[in-house]
């Protein structure tokens, strides 16, 4: 039993990091050119519409609250005196929210992805197996918050921040119910896998846009990284 | 004044034949892909018309290019915070539908069809989808005026015309409009890209998309006012026109222009003061664009701008170009070429000499100048395409293309040398002889006055396939 907790808590979410770490070195480095984010909006743009802004500002959301609610102790939310239960609430409500939507958002991208012709004309596999992954980790996700109950403060948290830390305890998973372990194994599997898949975009998020000048000239200049034949 | 060259074209819309030759050559060249079977880095419109895409020139629809707004020059569709607002669907991005959907024949067909009573017939398959589809838009759509009753009254310039009067068979005008990217001075597509893979190459100008650094935002091609940036479906990326830099590096002018039939085309250096761009971009009225424009390009015969270039390490067969600039003369010196659309505010790079055309029957014009407000194309037409409105300066244009025809008969036909008509618009005799030497003979070498890139380095081979669309890293 203790072995399998390891194999499942402990040594596939470092798999996962580590693919997750190498595998998107090695896409930006190999395949540069494929590195975006294949937008179809010029193929169509009604139904991507409300698929894609759900799902996004569910999603950026939701990605915040994990951060903030997983990887901070609870020690720091009781210094600000948010005690564990308050912290539950605020978790259940505004996860619920951002949670539906990131659902409802993904479930449309689904639709739209496997119905619509000039889509499907563009569509790759991979897409696909994207989208699906995205629907089972929300989908999990969402019928946790909404059917779960379950504290995850002195569970899943210590276990996510103690794999950060490297001080890896897969025994503090053993308590927690099998719709939340899902949730975790799925969503270090899409992890791993996203460097192979459109999701690189997220890591191109251009926040340089804010401070860079409007007009931009190059200048070509010899770069000495270049192999010499080309520089 | 910080100086900067860049290459600049102008078209002569009164020798423009409307064949699509230039088009061909560039389509097979780079855009001869999948994905890219649908753009045109050049394309010929025939005007009246929407174009291509549909409604390009009206930014109600598009929202591309600059605006004045609260005291500043901004982007039309919004500034950095709404661009990122609205990152994951972009409001004003236009769909394939607007241009065309590409298709093909299954020509098979027509030798595979076992014998039948009835000929074979082709039919039409989406490039997208593979799926038959009815044709009901596709490039050159409008040519040669077709259709003009139901699109014609969407044509952007007929602001304060009656268009019903011209939509009339007796009122009937027509000319084409050859149109590729502007390379402008403030470009809105370089402004737009929130990944900084548009820019402007410091030598030259020309504007260029970092394959591998656009991340498909799409913000360029909707930011550019005149559709010029194009979305490839497949890549997921932005193209656009690359004003052929790999021939321009070796002296060479651009597809489009050396193919042109007519032989309307111009390309030559321009010289600028780049500091100005903030400043004539941000002109009050949309009218004063043009002639602030115009201010900025500078006299690369006067002594100060060229050692000032020299100086700030202008390379000086760029120099020696400029001085014998066709696009120079046609723009600055002569006034005939004007810019597209000024009030886009882009400060675009490829100019227009307006078209002169025949005369109403309805008048009689006591003198030759006269009959200039007397075309078949109206000049508030004109001047809506080209100078935000403003109708002197494309009546200048014409007057002076119309006394050089006239100065030139006289003295072909007539024997003598009719400098009156000179005198009017304000040209003599040696300044006609140019411009007839120019537009009307236009030679190849002066149609075309391009420097070679100073060699940087020698190992072209070695360089193969790092250039243009192709998957090389
Ligand atoms: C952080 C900022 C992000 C930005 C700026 C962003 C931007 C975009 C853009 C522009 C598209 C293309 C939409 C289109 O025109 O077709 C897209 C698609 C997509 N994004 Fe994001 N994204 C972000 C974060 C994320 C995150 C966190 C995820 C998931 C974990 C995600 C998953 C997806 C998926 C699955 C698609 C494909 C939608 C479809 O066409 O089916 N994105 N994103
Ligand atoms: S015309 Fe060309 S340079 Fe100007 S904004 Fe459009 S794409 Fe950019
Ligand atoms: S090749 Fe020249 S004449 Fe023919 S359509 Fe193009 S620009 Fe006009």
């Amino acid at each position: 039993m203790d072995l399998l907790y390891t194999l499942v808590f402990t040594v596939f979410p470092y798999l996962c990091l580590t693919t997750f770490v190498v595998g998107h070195g090695y896409r930006y480095v190999t395949d540069r050119f494929g590195w975006n984010a294949r937008s179809s909006e010029f193929l169509e743009k009604k139904a991507l519409l409300p698929g894609s802004v759900l799902f996004h500002w569910g999603i950026v959301f939701t990605f915040l609250g994990h951060a903030g609610g997983l990887l901070i102790p609870q020690r720091v939310f009781d210094f600000f005196g948010i005690d564990s239960q308050t912290h539950l609430t605020i978790a259940y409500w505004s996860g619920l929210a951002v949670g539906l939507a990131a659902f409802v958002g993904v479930l449309l991208l689904l639709r739209r992805r496997l119905t619509h012709p000039r889509v499907q004309a563009v569509n790759r596999l991979n897409d696909t197996i994207t989208i699906g992954a995205l629907v089972v980790v929300v989908g999990a996700g969402i019928f946790n918050v909404i059917f779960g109950h379950f504290n995850v403060l002195v569970t899943v948290a210590p276990w996510i921040r103690g794999i950060v830390t490297f001080t890896p305890d897969a025994m503090l998973m053993e308590t927690v119910p099998l719709s939340y372990k899902i949730h975790v194994i799925a969503a270090w599997t899409l992890l791993g896998f996203s460097p192979f898949s459109r999701l690189v975009h997220i890591w191109s998020l251009p926040l340089t846009y804010f401070f860079r000048s409007h007009i931009l000239f190059r200048r070509r200049v010899p770069t000495p990284w270049a192999p010499r034949s080309i520089r | 004044m910080k100086i900067k060259a860049q290459y600049a074209m102008v078209l002569n819309l009164d020798k423009c034949i409307g064949c699509h030759t230039c088009s061909i050559p560039c389509k097979n060249v780079w855009t001869n892909r999948e994905g890219a079977e649908y753009m045109w880095f050049n394309n010929v419109e025939c005007k009246p018309g929407i174009g291509y895409p549909k409604r390009w020139e009206n930014q109600e629809v598009y929202r591309g290019g600059w605006e004045m707004r609260r005291g500043g020059l901004r982007l039309k569709a919004g500034g950095r915070l709404h661009k990122g607002l609205n990152i994951f669907h972009n409001p004003d991005l236009p769909t394939i539908d607007d241009y065309y959907e590409p298709w093909n024949y299954d020509y098979a067909r027509l030798i595979e069809s076992p014998q039948r009573k009835h000929q074979p017939s082709v039919r039409p398959h989406s490039r997208l989808t593979g799926e038959p589809i009815k044709l009901k838009w596709g490039p050159n759509w409008e040519d040669d005026l077709a259709g003009l009753g139901e699109t014609g009254a969407g044509d952007a310039n007929f602001k304060n015309l009656e268009i019903a009067t011209y939509l009339q068979f007796r009122n009937v005008f027509m000319f084409w409009l050859p149109r590729l990217c502007e390379h402008c001075l403030n470009p809105a597509c370089v402004a737009s890209c929130p990944s900084g893979a548009l820019y402007k190459r410091d030598e030259d100008g020309i504007v260029l998309v970092d394959q591998e650094r656009c991340r498909g935002w799409r913000y360029c091609v909707s930011g550019c006012p005149y559709k010029k940036v194009y979305f490839n479906w497949k890549t997921g990326r932005a193209e656009k026109c690359i004003f052929c830099y790999p021939r321009i590096e070796a002296g060479l002018t651009t597809l489009c222009a050396h193919s042109c039939v007519g032989r309307i085309r111009y390309v030559g250096v321009l010289l600028y003061d780049a500091d100005r761009i903030a400043e004539t971009a941000a002109v009050a009225s949309d009218q004063a664009v043009y002639p602030a424009h115009l201010e900025i390009l500078l006299d690369p015969n006067d002594p100060d701008v060229e050692r000032r270039a020299a100086a700030q390490g202008i390379a000086p067969n760029m120099l020696a170009a400029a001085k014998r600039s066709p696009t120079y003369a046609l723009i600055k010196a002569w006034r005939l070429a004007l810019p597209l659309h000024p009030e886009f505010r882009t400060l675009p790079m490829v100019w227009y000499v307006p078209p002169l055309s025949p005369v109403s029957s309805q008048v009689e014009p006591s003198r030759e100048l006269d009959t200039i407000d007397h075309m078949r194309i109206p000049m508030t037409y004109l001047a809506n395409l080209l100078t935000a409105g403003d109708e002197a300066p494309v009546r200048t244009a014409l007057k002076r293309l119309s006394a050089v025809r006239q100065y030139m008969r006289t003295q072909r036909v007539e024997k003598g040398s009719d400098t009156e008509v000179l005198d009017a618009v304000g040209l003599d005799e040696e300044t006609v002889g140019k411009m007839y030497r120019l537009l009307a003979l236009a030679r190849l070498e002066d149609r075309f006055v391009l420097p070679t890139k100073p060699v940087q380095d020698n190992d072209n081979y070695a360089r193969q396939g790092c250039c243009g669309f192709g998957q090389a890293v």
